[in-house]
């Protein structure tokens, strides 16, 4: 007599690659976001604030800005709308700010990081998630002001196609800025309240300061502090605008250094973050 | 390494299939060789392989494991039927197979009216059985569970208990169990691995481990214990009462002393056979000669 046992084989379940892990990560966290009131709140008040007040000032350009020229330069005012910096802020914090913190605190980060993911993906995929939520301040009314100016007759096409290619540029140079460091900080503590009240601390704790005292000592060199006076400056330079204190590419520099230098410190930080405790 | 701290030394281990239990003190380095099974730290000298993936490929490894954490790491706003969704798409499943995973897993661990209800609402039991069915959705050849049965009452562990069983014992796959509880690992475990200082101190598989020396027998007496054991040394025989029975190195004729002064005490002799120790002792004798040597 012979017995011969079945050989018993496990299917493989087949798994997709790491783009389709990110993306899983960046769509639930995009969905998770836009479920929350204040996010949708604060992204429509701030694109409606700032779209509604540049086509305002455009169409009353001689009454609000008497000797403005209508030609690219004048683009550097939606640019420069403070209401910018304030909802970019506003979004940072309420979002940004808890991306990384509520998986430290929850310790969430054990749960991903278990998974056939690295810490760089891990990141890449919490950035995915705050830029686009960022740049729906940063670029989206910078793109839609000369957009709306050409439909109106107000410019020709080609300066609007200037315009929004350089407010695409500058949008993205703002929102890789405030997204590395709004990692950066809520990387380095478990609460979300305390890494929101850093991106405060960063946008006006630098702005003001820098343009109280550089008025008071007369040294325009402490503008370059301020990451609004440094965006300001080469928003300046690239739509052609005159004045301005400090030189472009050195704040040029300085932003991008800051977001390289934030973002290299995230990566160090959540290697240094054990994952698996005893 | 972690600085000047070795945490995890001289460790060359080659683990069969199976279900294998990972016991040590606390700061034995079990924590660390978890971390090297997950590919989440490279060693410093030497190799390790997982299911025939070097672990310093990290993701590969990964792909193949599942790790039920000790801790509490779920995302509190998430429904339980979501988090598990989300973390089998995060390991790679494509989102139609990831909710039919999440849902087949969801009703083994027995969460199923549940699973709609945020995370947060659930009380522990239910947490540790989600941190289960999330470390299953993506079907791994590899389970790592660590101290799965962490803050359940007994019902709660029993139960917990049995579907790590059930894994432990399907074809294709492995388990590895990390814990405190001693009686856990022994009854699920077949194969064993003893860290202690961040050293190997055993391995092998139980039974060989427990079943002590051919040289000694284990005597189950209802009675005194001690007076029984004296009685025993007075005849000249290497006798200890322990909590487990009479320990007796074996010589020839042993068999008939041992009758004759259990009639004398009037004592019952439940038991007589070869030592087989708990894990536990097995586990507190290494400990102790481990200590006692690092001492000299």
């Amino acid at each position: 007599m012979s017995i011969s046992l079945p050989t018993y084989t496990r299917r493989e379940m087949p798994l997709l690659g790491r783009r389709h892990r990110l993306r899983a990560i960046i769509v639930t966290g995009l969905r998770r976001e836009f479920k929350r009131p204040a996010v949708i709140v604060s992204t429509l008040l701030g694109v409606a604030l700032i779209v509604i007040t540049s086509i305002a000032i455009l169409l009353f350009a001689g009454l609000f800005l008497p000797g403005q020229a209508l030609d690219l330069s004048f683009f550097f005012v939606p640019a420069s709308n403070q209401t910018v910096l304030f909802f970019i802020t506003l979004m940072a914090s309420l979002v940004g700010s808890a991306l990384i913190a509520d998986d430290l605190n929850s310790m969430a980060l054990t749960l991903y990081l278990s998974r056939p993911i690295t810490h760089a993906d891990y990141l890449v995929a919490k950035a995915a998630i705050l830029a686009p939520l960022i740049s729906l301040i940063a670029v989206l009314p910078l793109v839609l002001t000369p957009f709306v100016a050409a439909l109106l007759g107000l410019f020709s096409w080609t300066i609007a196609l200037q315009a929004i290619g350089l407010a695409v540029l500058l949008g993205s140079l703002f929102t890789a800025f405030y997204t590395s460091v709004t990692l950066l900080l809520s990387s380095l503590t478990h609460r979300k309240s305390y890494a929101a009240a850093g991106i405060f601390a960063v946008t006006f704790g630098l702005t003001i300061p820098a343009e109280i005292l550089s008025i008071s000592i007369s040294n325009p060199a402490l503008l370059y502090a301020s990451p609004w006076e440094d965006y300001l400056a080469v928003a300046r330079a690239a739509f052609g605008a005159p004045g301005g204190q400090i030189d472009w590419p050195w704040a040029l520099v300085i932003l991008l250094a800051a977001t390289l230098v934030a973002a290299s410190l995230t990566y160090l930080r959540m290697k240094a973050v054990e994952v698996v405790a005893g | 390494m972690f600085g000047e701290v070795r945490a995890v030394d001289d460790l060359s281990v080659a683990i069969p299939e199976g279900a294998i239990g990972l016991v040590g003190p606390n700061g034995a380095g079990k924590t660390t060789f978890l971390r090297l099974l997950l590919g989440l730290v490279r060693p410093t000298t030497g190799t390790a392989k997982v299911l025939g993936h070097n672990i310093a490929e990290g993701v590969p490894v990964r792909e193949r494991i599942g790790y039920m954490p000790e801790h509490d790491c779920l995302i509190p706003d998430m429904t339980g039927v979501g988090l598990v969704t989300f973390m089998g798409r995060v390991s790679g499943l494509d989102a139609d197979t990831a909710i039919s995973r999440a849902h087949d897993v969801l009703q083994f661990v027995g969460v199923e009216e549940e699973r709609y209800r945020k995370i947060a609402e659930y009380s522990t039991g239910m947490k540790q059985k989600i941190k289960l069915a999330q470390a299953m959705v993506h079907d791994p050849q590899l389970y790592i569970f660590d101290e799965p049965t962490t803050g359940l009452d007994p019902r709660g562990r029993t139960e917990m208990l049995d579907l790590v069983r059930v894994i432990a014992n399907s074809p294709g796959r492995n388990v590895v169990l990390s814990s405190h509880l001693l009686p856990d690992v022994e009854t699920i475990c077949k194969y064993i691995v003893i860290l202690d200082g961040g050293h190997q101190i055993a391995a092998g598989e139980l039974r060989q481990l427990l079943s002590g020396s051919a040289d000694r027998l284990r005597i189950d007496v209802r009675g005194d214990r001690e007076a029984f054991a004296q009685r025993l040394r007075e005849t000249g025989l290497e006798a200890e009462a322990t909590p487990t029975g009479v320990h007796v190195a074996r010589k020839p004729g042993v068999e008939g002393v041992i009758f004759e002064i259990a009639k004398a005490l009037g004592a019952e002799v439940r038991y007589m056979g070869r030592e087989i120790r708990s894990l536990e002792e097995f586990f507190l004798e290494l400990v102790e000669r481990n200590e006692a040597a690092v001492s000299v």
